[in-house]
């Protein structure tokens, strides 16, 4: 188990190696170029090539990339000069735009992020599978057949469209709730939630419908094992019979389906934070893309690959404890 | 230019009730009038919601954070009238008054609008005495040297460059570091700067509104992070700052009324939230529910929403909408074929039919129609139509002037534009083609816009884009715009026709060497007309920023000067028991 888990964690750090050093050379080749953009509305050419300097673009493309990679293990220092900066490990490289280290950026957003993601995951895991279930149980019945026909509607709607209609019905129409504006939980934890509400509803909305479909499926088919009659045939209570034997099994796909779906939120949504305004990860990278932020850029892609890669790694290690014929 | 994302199919929406809200018939306007939409805005030259209260919290609602508030690299329209009303004083600065007034320079850390002396390349300035930091310490001449010094660092770009056109010995200097200096600015006391330049430069007063010119305390600079807690000379001070997130700005008790005849300071706080979308801030301020009536928008009201807004006299009255003083253009690439045939210019110059592009960015509520380069402030008021072209273009001289050109069966040729601009381009296109210009469309994200329009060999041979001038002068921008020494091969910004013409270059520089400011206006303006006739590119609009108030607001209007941006020196509340926080 313990070499597995070596073994693995030494795959992280490979792939997230690698998304760097090919997120690195896109930015290379494409047209963008940080320093013309810091320079301003009117450059000369001697100082646009004195800043490029500052920032280290000068130099050759594995010369940087071996700067950023040596960063992240040991911190370095960023810029020249008077006003070099010390970046303290794990150093992402530094955001010109934002007067800050990436890695600061990031840690200051991620609350935001992991308070919509992690909000969001606990409404569709309960809505979803609830619904996935209590279809699975009365298959082919109208209870089935209606769920079912609402997870596919659900699913069909794209979360800019919930997300625009949530506004309009319960903020502007109803006035039942305020427009979101972030408050952290330490702050006021009902203020928290009830900012958080609407956008965990857009997500929640979007991820139910599929995890309901995903695990009425998968309920039936474990529901059809062998062992599932065995234990009818031996006379265990009916939610014995689901709960302890059926959902523990059938929940293997579904876990698989989550690690992957709450390490990509984590990393941010981008199009249920820009619309509610919520000032997390994916709201950081979407104004990195549009002011041509290249560090936050990376920061941001190197952070969302670990994220998924890390859930993978634990919802592998979590199949050995859900489901007793896995074994490492 | 600012960035500003625009909806098509929206703008084209909103359009025809805009046409109709503005009093103008919605059909094709005759005649080539810039003036030709009506200002919906109630209340244009004047101020809104009447005198305010002293006291309160004013919400700004942002979609956006600023780009720099460190007054070293403040230089973009908004973020300066913002820094330099708010945080900082500058030298000199613009009198807190709605319409044409706004235009005019008042003394601000300065006693004066400055001495000139040696055929104006010698200027000196006086300061007042008992301007002093948040913390008390007073303001000197050498703070005001030391941040216009720090301007030059390469650590610390996006500012200004006034400094470094303008200031003797000023090539190569980048910036304090190891203590290096700039012996062109002299302090020789606490409350005296004396600058010396490399030429005459009659306007060098309005250069000293630019943020470069504001004091820094050596103690206080940090570096890059100085963008994010600036030392305030100004009536309020940084209580927080969440980049993206919010800035929220308190009382500077130590700032001294008496020394500032131009701030006035009403709301108790400021709160600036950011990161919100667009579109509910719109709605939000339309609304004007609770807190957001003490609220007003920090970006223009997007063409989408004209349509909530026009109709609707109640909220109309709230409506901001004074003139951006930007002209979009589009610009040829003149030093290759075909655009280095000033007839095949002339042909694009009468195709054009800037009215459709106008009605694809939000109609003449949003825009005035351009007939000259240089904005209508530069011209006194109204810009000059020498040209006489329609509005809708005139395409049978179009192809008469491509006949001329040798090229009867027209041509083919690219544009490129940022994004946000593709209703406009699909408006040039339609028109260029119907003369027998045909224009493929290259739509660029806004990130790579200019680094790919300033490369000057790859790019294509049209591109739209326009500019702003810093101050209301000519100097500030045929010179921009039209000078072929400023071309670059690569990173090239502002002379994006590649523009050489030697005789345009002499002009400009017989002009800014002028000492009388009136005499040099009307030589700029003769200018703008004689580069019209090159037609290097062509002017098609100026926006208009657009901006709904909640209902608690007061003492607001578009100030001319900043890009018709809230002049935050005086704006502020009704009622501030109404305003939260």
């Amino acid at each position: 188990m313990i070499l597995y888990i070596g073994r693995r964690l030494l795959g992280v750090i490979g792939v997230l190696i690698a998304i760097a050093a090919v997120t690195f050379t896109i930015f290379y080749v494409l047209p963008s170029d940080p320093a013309a953009a810091a320079c301003g509305k009117s450059c000369s050419a001697e100082r646009l090539t004195a800043i490029r300097a500052h920032m280290g673009l000068d130099q050759p493309l594995w010369r940087q990339f071996a700067d950023f990679v040596t960063g992240i293990f040991t911190g370095r220092t960023v810029g020249s000069g008077q006003y070099a900066l010390h970046c303290d490990f794990p150093c992402l490289g530094y955001s010109y735009e934002n007067s800050q280290a990436v890695w600061d950026l990031l840690m200051d957003r991620l609350p935001v992020s992991a308070s919509l993601a992690l909000g969001a995951a606990v409404l569709w895991l309960l809505l979803g599978l609830t619904a996935g279930v209590t279809a699975a149980l009365n298959k082919d019945s109208l209870t089935d057949r209606a769920l079912m026909v609402g997870a596919v509607a659900a699913a069909s709607l794209p979360v800019y469209f919930t997300s625009m209609m949530l506004i309009y019905g319960l903020i502007r129409v109803a006035g039942l709730l305020p427009y979101p504006s972030y408050v952290p939980f330490g702050h006021d934890p009902l203020d928290w939630a009830s900012n958080l509400l609407l956008p965990w509803l857009a997500l929640a909305v979007l991820y139910a419908a599929m995890y309901a479909r995903q695990s009425r499926n998968s309920m039936i088919e474990t529901m059809a094992e062998p062992y599932i009659r065995t234990a009818r045939a031996k006379g265990l209570p009916r939610r014995t019979v689901v709960v302890k034997h059926g959902l523990r099994a059938g929940m293997t796909p579904i876990l698989t389906l989550f690690g992957m779906d709450l390490g990509g939120l984590l990393a941010g949504a981008v199009i249920t934070e820009s619309i509610f305004g919520l000032p997390g990860i994916g709201r950081l990278f979407y104004g990195a893309l549009s002011t041509g932020d290249q560090p936050v850029i990376l920061g941001v892609t190197l952070l969302a690959a670990a994220f998924i890669v890390v859930a993978n790694l634990a919802v592998d290690l979590l199949y050995a404890v859900v489901d007793p014929r896995v074994r490492y | 230019m600012n960035k500003r994302t625009h909806t098509v199919l929206a703008a084209v929406l909103a359009a025809p009730l805009a046409l109709a809200a503005a009093g103008c018939s919605g059909g094709k306007q005759a005649g080539g009038d810039g003036r030709n939409g009506k200002n919906p805005a109630a209340s244009e030259g004047s101020v809104v919601g009447g005198t305010p209260q002293k006291g309160g919290t004013l919400t700004v609602l942002s979609n956006q954070d600023f780009t720099h508030l460190d007054p070293a690299r403040n230089w973009v329209m908004n973020d300066m009238d913002f820094g330099t009303r708010l945080l900082y004083r500058t030298l000199v600065t613009y009198k807190s008054a709605p319409g044409t007034q706004g235009n005019q320079l008042v003394p601000d850390l300065a006693t004066d609008l400055g001495t000139p002396s040696n055929g104006a390349r010698t200027w000196t300035f006086r300061l007042k005495r008992g301007v002093t930091y948040e913390d008390g310490s007073p303001v000197t001449a050498r703070d005001v040297k030391y941040n216009v010094e720090r301007s030059f660092s390469p650590d610390l770009p996006g500012g200004a460059d006034y400094a470094a056109r303008y200031l003797a010995g000023a090539e190569g200097y980048q910036g304090p570091a190891q203590g290096k200096h700039l012996d062109s600015i002299k302090t020789p006391d606490d409350h005296t700067i004396v600058f010396e330049l490399n030429k005459p430069f009659a306007e060098f007063p309005n250069a000293t509104v630019m943020p470069t010119f504001a004091p820094v305390p050596q103690g206080q600079d940090k570096g890059p992070r100085y963008d994010n807690r600036p030392f305030s000379s100004g009536p309020y001070k940084i209580e927080s700052y969440d980049r993206g997130k919010k800035l929220v700005l308190v009382r500077n008790d130590k700032w001294d009324p008496k020394t500032d005849e131009v701030r006035k300071a009403y709301p108790d706080k400021l709160v600036v939230v950011m990161g919100l979308k667009a579109n509910q801030i719109d709605d939000r301020l339309i609304a004007s529910q609770g807190p957001d009536a003490s609220a007003v928008s920090w970006g223009a009201l997007r063409p989408e929403s004209a349509a909530k807004v026009l109709p609707r006299a109640d909220v109309r009255k709230r409506l901001l909408a004074e003139s951006t003083n930007c002209t979009d253009m589009v610009q040829m690439h003149t030093g290759r074929a075909p655009f280095n045939d000033v007839k095949v210019r002339q042909a694009v110059q009468y195709a054009l039919d800037r009215d459709a592009v106008l009605t694809s960015s939000g109609g003449p509520a949003f825009n005035d129609l351009s007939t000259a380069y240089m904005p209508a402030a530069l011209f006194g008021g109204k810009q000059p139509d020498t040209l006489k072209i329609p509005a809708t273009g005139d395409t049978a001289k179009a192809k008469q002037l491509l006949k001329e050109a040798g090229k009867p069966d027209g041509l083919s040729t690219k544009i490129t534009v940022s994004s946000g601009d593709k209703g406009r381009a699909e408006a040039i296109q339609q028109s260029l083609g119907r003369a027998g210009i045909k224009v493929t469309i290259e739509t660029v994200d806004p990130s790579a816009f200019y680094a790919t329009i300033g490369d000057t060999k790859n790019r294509t041979d049209m591109v739209y884009t326009g500019w702003c001038p810093d101050y209301p002068s000519g100097s500030t921008f045929l010179p921009f715009v039209f000078d072929a020494r400023f071309i670059k091969e690569k990173g090239n910004s502002g002379n994006h026709s590649l523009f050489r013409d030697d005789a345009a270059m002499k002009q400009m520089d017989r002009i800014a060497a002028m000492t009388d400011a009136t005499e040099a206006g009307r030589a700029w303006q003769r200018l703008d007309g004689e580069i019209l006739a090159k037609a290097p590119t062509v002017p098609v609009l100026i926006r208009r920023w657009p901006l709904v108030l909640g209902t608690n607001i007061a003492g607001a209007y578009g100030h001319t000067s900043f890009g018709g941006q809230i002049d935050y020196a005086t704006v502020g509340l009704k009622d501030p028991a109404k305003s939260q926080g």
